[in-house]
């Protein structure tokens, strides 16, 4: 063993000032060019230069005279400014197709019906995921299943049994429809959610006094509020977008969701050529969960991806 | 306050016939600080988790004061338990974690708040007491499960491994913390640790388990000094006792040169042809290699205040009759000797027992012979 000791100086002082690097080095072999990077990176811009291509192109265009959308497709819109009206198209679009009635129906369906799914979900899930209920694995994965068909196959005896107890032609009924058929996607979601909590906290909660009950409000929801929330926006786009069930089980005006007053509505625009109020009246359909996206989009992937790993 | 009996507690998991936690009988007094002590998977936490009502009870009884609790939910048990990582609850605020249990209680809230200063002032964690965990150190975090626990000043203290997660220096003034305020609350406590040093400095009394089954249970000084077995020697200290098999002879064991006498008593317990003898390695006196137990040095390890030295000896610690492969294989010793000695690698040295530091086991049954 050697006995020198190494002498080092504590003082800061004599040092030269030095300065960071703008960006830490990564670590080697992490930011190697490989073929396949480059292919990936050059999809995934294609991808999106797609989309914000047809975007821009909907936006235009519902700023757009008829013949300026076939003329220049790809031109900023200008016939409308110069005329001094260029909410012209969305003026028509909403006065014509009564997106007035429908835009407030669909808000209310979609909120309650989003808020209703959580609220049988989530207590479901607890249960399925923590309590430890006997067959609950069984009994996840038929609700599993109910993911798996297609509603589109069901539309007809679904018709057939609300029309034998009044239900069509009702927003409460197709509320209905809504959330039964939302509900395995949800639970699903959930379960995964509860299950990724630690136990421990159940067990304190327990020697703490709470009743399985009470855990679940005051200790479990809580810290599943992130996948709550993400349940909650997804059913809240995938709903506000729903139209085939809309167009099924709603026949009159008043009752009509946006996506129902759409389809009736392209059919008159279409007829009369007016295809800059169609493509306004899409852009108020598509506007509103844009926005929503944008504002939560880190929301929904930390939620979408809470549930994988610790 | 209360006292704890096991009462041949037993428990199974699912999937295995031998049980995690097999015929325990374990009496703790009131106000007694009992350590649950073992290598991982010896049925300590499953214990302790029994005690607390997070695990069922297979066979036998537990008693809390004079109230058999066996089938009683964790909430009705009146108990208090610090977790291994804290189980905060990450949404409310250390204010709102110490006193959940007070919430729940329905106590009215002036009388709540009083008593969660109280229990922060203790801990010192007044200026904390808005924070959310997440904002916490581990030293913190500890202090308020700690917190949540004896603001309820509940019958029984229950800690699993509370310690485990802080730093070396923090785990040191924690425990000595925990103690102390242990003996001022007088509260009965069940801590479980893995770690033999936190056993024997925090504990009133010690339970060693292993595989499901208690070896000993007594104070610190009684297991260091008279350790019923094998397992318990070997268990208990650092570094560990020197376990050597030696065979009986006509004039009792013989270990380097020097004869240990066996008593009657002693003799008539063997129940096979070996004994091991337990030396501690502070229980040897150095000596000539030629007139002691031959040892090569083959490692230094200096703390300063003590060295150790881990060597092999070279003798035929057991005669004739056993297999050549035993008899050749070299058995390690660990000999402590005074802080910056000279010693090295390489070095050959001479050990021989100082009298009255030995420990004799019978080999087959691993239990301790009965002292001379």
């Amino acid at each position: 063993m050697s006995t020198d000791a190494v002498v080092t100086t504590l003082s800061t002082e004599d040092r030269p000032v030095r300065k960071a690097p703008r960006r830490p080095k990564p670590a080697p072999g992490t930011k190697r060019l490989s073929p396949l990077r480059v292919i990936g990176t050059v999809i995934v811009w294609l991808f999106t230069a797609f989309n914000i291509m047809v975007l821009y192109w909907l936006l235009g265009a519902a700023f757009k005279t008829p013949l300026e959308i076939f003329r220049d497709p790809l031109a900023l819109p200008s016939q409308l400014f110069k005329s001094g009206r260029p909410f012209r198209n969305f003026i028509y679009a909403w006065d014509t197709a009564d997106f007035g009635t429908a835009f407030l129906n669909t808000v209310l369906l979609v909120a309650v019906c989003s808020v209703v799914i959580v609220l049988i979900s989530a207590p479901a899930a607890y249960a399925l995921s923590r309590l430890g209920v006997r067959g609950s694995g069984p009994l996840t994965g038929f609700i599993a299943i109910g993911m798996g068909i297609p509603f589109q196959t069901v539309v007809i005896p679904l018709f057939i049994v609300l029309a034998k107890v009044n239900l069509t032609n009702n927003l409460f009924g197709l509320g209905l429809m809504y959330v039964a058929l939302s509900l395995p996607f949800t639970v699903f979601l959930l379960t995964g959610f509860f299950r990724s909590l630690p136990d421990e906290l159940e067990e304190a909660s327990a020697i703490d006094g709470a009743s399985p009950t009470r855990t679940f409000w005051s200790i479990m929801l809580p810290l599943a509020r992130g996948g709550l929330i993400t349940a909650l926006i997804l059913n809240a786009i995938g709903l506000w977008n729903e139209t085939l069930l809309a167009i099924v089980f709603l026949q009159e005006n008043a009752n009509f969701t946006l996506s129902r007053a759409l389809f009736t509505f392209y059919n008159a625009a279409s007829y009369q050529s007016e295809y800059g109020g169609l493509l306004a009246g899409v852009a108020i359909i598509v506007l509103p969960m844009l926005v929503l996206y944008i504002l939560l989009a880190r929301r929904i992937i930390t939620g979408l991806t809470l549930g994988a790993g610790k | 306050m209360a006292t704890v009996s096991f009462r041949g507690a037993t428990r199974y998991y699912a999937g295995n016939d031998k049980p995690a936690v097999d015929g325990l009988d374990l009496d703790v007094a009131d106000g007694e600080f009992l350590v649950l002590v073992g290598p991982s998977g010896c049925g300590k936490s499953t214990t302790l988790r029994m005690l607390a009502g997070l695990e069922g009870v297979d066979d036998g009884e537990i008693w809390i004061g004079d109230k058999n609790v066996t089938d009683v939910e964790p909430r009705a048990r009146d108990i208090a338990m610090v977790f291994q990582n804290y189980a905060l609850y990450p949404h409310m605020t250390v204010h709102e974690n110490i006193a959940f249990h007070l919430k729940i209680a329905k106590m009215p809230k002036s009388e709540r708040d009083e008593r969660v200063q109280e229990a922060a002032k203790l801990l010192d964690l007044e200026q904390y007491l808005e924070r959310k965990p997440a904002k916490l150190s581990g030293g913190q975090r500890q202090r308020v499960a700690m917190g949540r626990a004896i603001v309820r000043a509940p019958q029984v203290f229950c800690m699993d491994e509370p310690l485990s997660n802080l730093d070396a220096k923090l785990r040191v003034q924690t425990r000595t913390q925990i103690a102390s305020l242990q003996r001022r609350l007088g509260t009965t406590t069940i801590y479980v640790t893995h770690d033999q040093v936190e056993a024997m400095t925090m504990g009133d009394r010690v339970a060693v388990l292993k595989d499901g089954l208690l070896q000993q249970c007594d104070t610190p000084v009684g297991l260091f000094a008279r350790p019923r077995n094998v397992f318990v020697a070997g268990f208990i200290g650092s570094p560990a006792m020197n376990l050597i098999p030696t065979r009986v002879e006509q004039a009792g064991v013989t270990l380097g040169g020097a004869t240990i006498p066996l008593t009657p008593q002693q003799r008539a317990a063997v129940t096979g042809t070996d004994v091991i003898v337990g030396i501690r390695p502070e229980g040897w006196d150095l000596v000539d290699p030629a007139d002691g137990l031959a040892v090569t040095v083959e490692a230094v390890e200096e703390l300063g205040s003590d060295q150790y030295l881990y060597g092999s000896s070279d003798a035929k610690l057991l005669s004739e009759g056993e297999s050549v492969e035993h008899q050749e294989a070299p058995h390690p010793i660990v000999v402590r000797t005074p802080g910056m000695s000279a010693h090295e690698r390489g070095q050959k040295l001479g050990v021989r027992p100082q009298p009255g530091a030995l420990h004799l086991f019978d080999k087959d049954s691993g239990e301790r012979l009965p002292d001379a």
